[in-house]
């Protein structure tokens, strides 16, 4: 890369260097003078074009060395991408996996468009997916034999539903990071208290406590180390914390136990709760979680983790594909890849079991079994073991039948 | 078998491959500029060089009147304010290709500060990746206008290659309306490149002009057909024998014949052909992948991501929506389930649980200090109970079992 990046600032620096448009603008003046000569003195002709020669000719031959530096230039240009891309060539396309899924694509596109707020993008996408998905359609009335298998369904697309609940997620995320305004999320997790608390999610809490910590701030944006608004938030703890009830009181009455400390918030117990410059950063993002989750969605752009995730696994993929070429073999299983890609821990959500006797992941048709001493192995190993009778653990002491094992669920 | 679970390094050189056209495109714009440069001024020269000796030898030998000389000067004059006029624009252009290049390089440079995958500056450079990449897919799809809105919504302009893929755009709408002219044209700006291409755009297309004037059965129209033949088709001759015979064969065919070849050749579907064929030819001259990159990332990504739990018929307990103790798998949200469900799954050698796994008398594992915190939190189970935050059901803790996953 630092090649390249010496190659490319070469060649800027040979461009703007360049003299070839000069030259052309001092053939023209040689041309012009000559014909302003000649045309006050027609006599002058034969001596001034004999003269005009040479120097047009040389004007040319600069012209071109220019030329030639500046190739040159984009030639070393390009053997240091040559270099840089040398053993990385892009996958091959024989086989694109995705080219018949299009409208899958596109819907998740079109739902990675609305989650990170670009309504106007989203719109725009979605019709022109509907206007080329209409020229399709009378092109396929005009030839009625035809099929129209690859024909978009509209029903793919994200509902009006989903585009709402979008939008409203985006206001209240914006109204939460740019104007400190925590009332429209406050609403809405008190329109979902149910759901909420079904998940065991502590949400709305959580922004009723930053709304008292904001209040007792005098709703600076940054933490004040001087006495605060108390009396506002004393009101607001009055008003609101009471509905929370007993589950929260510990909480509570921390939240409360802070305004004996005042004159004093920072050097207090409570100088964390007070002064936590993340908390805004917290609460956005579990209300993201929350209100994604509520909808089945997970958290983060499903898309962007998917293509981040692509891009990591591509160099060993591709050397996979290589090797697979070399040796002339196919996957040795389609469901599974055969090499291992480490990612980032955030990226595994899942609990993965590898049956430690077949060392196969544990599927639908072949789960994971505890038997009686809590050691784990797949079912279909455990036939195999136990042949349906009693057999001893291959991991401890403890013999149990096969009908003791229990189907686990991770 | 891989030593490694899960990795936070980041090789920021072999992190570019699918950045390989972010280089390349604008370097082969900048050469094909060059190139046209290069042949003005060989055009040029090669006419003032010899106009302007033949004007000396005439002036001198006095075979030429004054303001013949002057006319021959004024036609040199003219010529060169043309080239000027030509180098001027070139140049105008190639700044703004190198500009390009310029900020692509450092796009990509910056992946070098970068310490970690897991570091916040990657998520950013990852999201302007995913924002090019998206582009990438709507100008091949042919949404031009969500392409450009993004592109100037994220301020990555420099980074997409909206006028090619516009042009290319535009070009193939022609051809889907039945129209050759744009593509012929694109053809002749191109020809010397063309000449390496394997598929035989432009007798493709000159082929279905010869079609279309033997589809009216008009007998003029028919000797109009037999002349363009002879122009444009049989100069092929050595390469394209078989269609060229073909071609004839058609002058005494009509266009609603059952017999092949010749339903293909009359077919409307020719056009949708010359149409893929275009941008087959179009890509690989720019050195463009043939598929949207983001195909490559996803489906790549998809099977990284993807575990035999995804598509399964039982809620995992590690990865759902009903609680807040996991977070939902990208696979698993309905944006990619479907997409996901062909893929093969990623390949583990290991078992990954947390530490402290017990087993719920319904069969579901969780680690056991995060379901006593869950339960804490939920604050609606008795004390001494555990709830499972998948099924909602609740246990005595002296129920939780330890489990042992190796």
């Amino acid at each position: 890369m630092d090649l390249v990046q010496k190659e490319h600032d070469r060649l800027l620096k040979r461009l703007k260097a360049s003299h070839g448009l000069k030259n052309v603008e001092s053939t023209i003046d040689l041309l012009q003078s000559a014909r302003d000569t000649i045309a006050a003195d027609p006599n002058q002709a034969a001596v001034t074009l004999a003269k005009l020669q040479n120097p047009v000719k040389s004007s040319f031959d600069s012209i071109n060395d220019s030329l030639k530096e500046t190739h040159g230039g984009l030639n070393k240009y390009t053997k240091s991408l040559d270099k840089l891309f040398k053993d990385r060539p892009l996958p091959s396309t024989e086989h694109d996996a995705l080219s018949n899924q299009e409208h899958l694509i596109n819907r998740a596109i079109a739902m990675h468009l609305l989650r990170e707020g670009q309504f106007s993008v989203a719109a725009t996408f979605l019709s022109e997916i509907a206007d080329q998905k209409s020229t399709i359609q009378q092109e396929s009335i005009s030839r009625p034999s035809e099929k129209p298998s690859s024909l978009l369904d509209i029903d793919e697309v994200p509902s009006t539903e989903i585009r709402k609940q979008f939008a409203s997620m985006y206001y209240i995320l914006h109204e939460l990071k740019e104007k400190r305004n925590l009332l429209p999320a406050i609403e809405w997790s008190r329109e979902h208290r149910e759901a909420l608390a079904a998940r065991g999610s502590n949400l709305e809490f959580e922004l009723c406590r930053l709304q008292y910590v904001w209040l007792y701030h005098n709703k600076s944006l940054e933490p004040t180390n001087s006495p605060g608004n108390w009396e506002a938030a004393i009101e607001y703890a009055r008003r609101e914390f009471s509905s929370f009830g007993p589950r929260y009181l510990a909480e509570i009455q921390k939240l409360s136990g802070a305004m004996a400390f005042i004159a004093n918030l920072r050097g207090s117990p409570y100088a964390a709760t007070f002064n936590n410059p993340t908390a805004w950063d917290e609460v956005s993002q579990s209300f993201t979680r929350e209100f994604c989750s509520l909808l089945g969605l997970s958290a983060d752009s499903p898309l962007y983790i998917a293509a981040t995730a692509g891009v990591i696994a591509l160099p060993t993929l591709l050397k996979l594909q290589t090797i697979m070429k070399a040796k002339r073999t196919e996957w040795t299983t389609e469901n599974e890849l055969p090499v291992e890609i480490p990612l980032p821990p955030s990226y595994l959500f899942h609990s993965i079991f590898v049956c430690p006797v077949s060392k196969e992941q544990a599927t639908d048709e072949n789960p994971p079994m505890m038997m009686p001493c809590g050691h784990v192995i797949a079912e279909e190993s455990l036939k195999r073991l136990s042949k349906g009778g009693r057999f001893k653990c291959p991991y401890c002491p403890n013999e149990s039948h096969f009908k003791d094992a229990r189907k686990i669920f991770l | 078998m891989a030593a490694e679970l899960t990795s936070i390094k980041l090789n920021p050189e072999s992190h570019i491959i699918l950045d390989q056209p972010l280089l390349r495109l604008p370097n082969d714009l900048a050469r094909r500029n060059f190139k046209s440069v290069q042949r003005s001024v060989e055009r040029e020269k090669e006419y003032v060089i010899p106009a302007l000796k033949e004007a000396a030898n005439a002036s001198l030998s006095n075979t030429q009147t004054p303001d013949q000389t002057l006319a021959a000067l004024d036609a040199m004059l003219s010529r060169m304010q043309g080239l000027k006029r030509k180098m001027q624009s070139l140049q105008e252009e190639e700044r703004r290709i190198q500009n390009q290049s310029r900020k692509r390089i450092q796009h990509l440079e910056a992946l070098h500060k970068i310490p970690s995958l897991a570091d916040v500056k990657y998520d950013q450079w990852s999201r302007v990746r995913l924002d090019r990449l998206l582009v990438d897919h709507m100008l091949r799809s042919g949404y031009s206008e969500s392409a450009k809105q993004l592109a100037q919504e994220r301020d990555i302009e420099e980074l997409v290659d909206l006028g090619v893929f516009t042009q290319c755009q535009r070009i193939v709408e022609c051809l889907r309306q039945g129209e050759t002219k744009e593509a012929l044209q694109w053809c002749g700006e191109n020809k010397a490149a063309l000449k390496k291409s394997q598929h035989n755009l432009e007798f493709e297309l000159r082929l279905q002009q010869y079609i279309e004037l033997v589809r009216s059965r008009d007998q003029t129209k028919k000797i109009e057909a037999i002349a363009h033949a002879k122009r444009y088709l049989v100069t092929n001759q050595e390469t394209q024998n078989k269609e060229i015979m073909r071609a004839a064969g058609m002058l005494v065919i009509t266009p609603d014949t059952r017999a092949e070849p010749y339903k293909t050749l009359f077919s409307t579907d020719r056009w949708k052909y010359l149409s893929d064929l275009f941008i087959k030819t179009h890509h690989e001259l720019l050195s463009l992948p043939s598929q949207p990159l983001l195909h490559i990332a996803l489906s790549a990504g998809l099977s990284a991501l993807k575990t035999p739990l995804c598509h399964s018929a039982y809620t995992s307990s590690s990865s759902n929506s009903a609680s807040t103790a996991t977070s939902v798998c990208p696979i698993c949200s309905t944006e990619l389930n479907d997409l996901a469900r062909k893929m093969p799954y990623a390949h583990h050698s290991k078992s990954y649980v947390e530490g402290d796994s017990i087993v719920l008398p319904n069969g579901r594992v969780y680690s056991k200090s995060r379901l006593l915190d869950i339960s804490r939190q939920v604050g609606s189970v008795e004390d001494g109970k555990v709830k499972d935050p998948t099924t909602g059901e609740a246990f005595l803790e002296s129920e939780m079992k330890k489990v042992y996953i190796l």
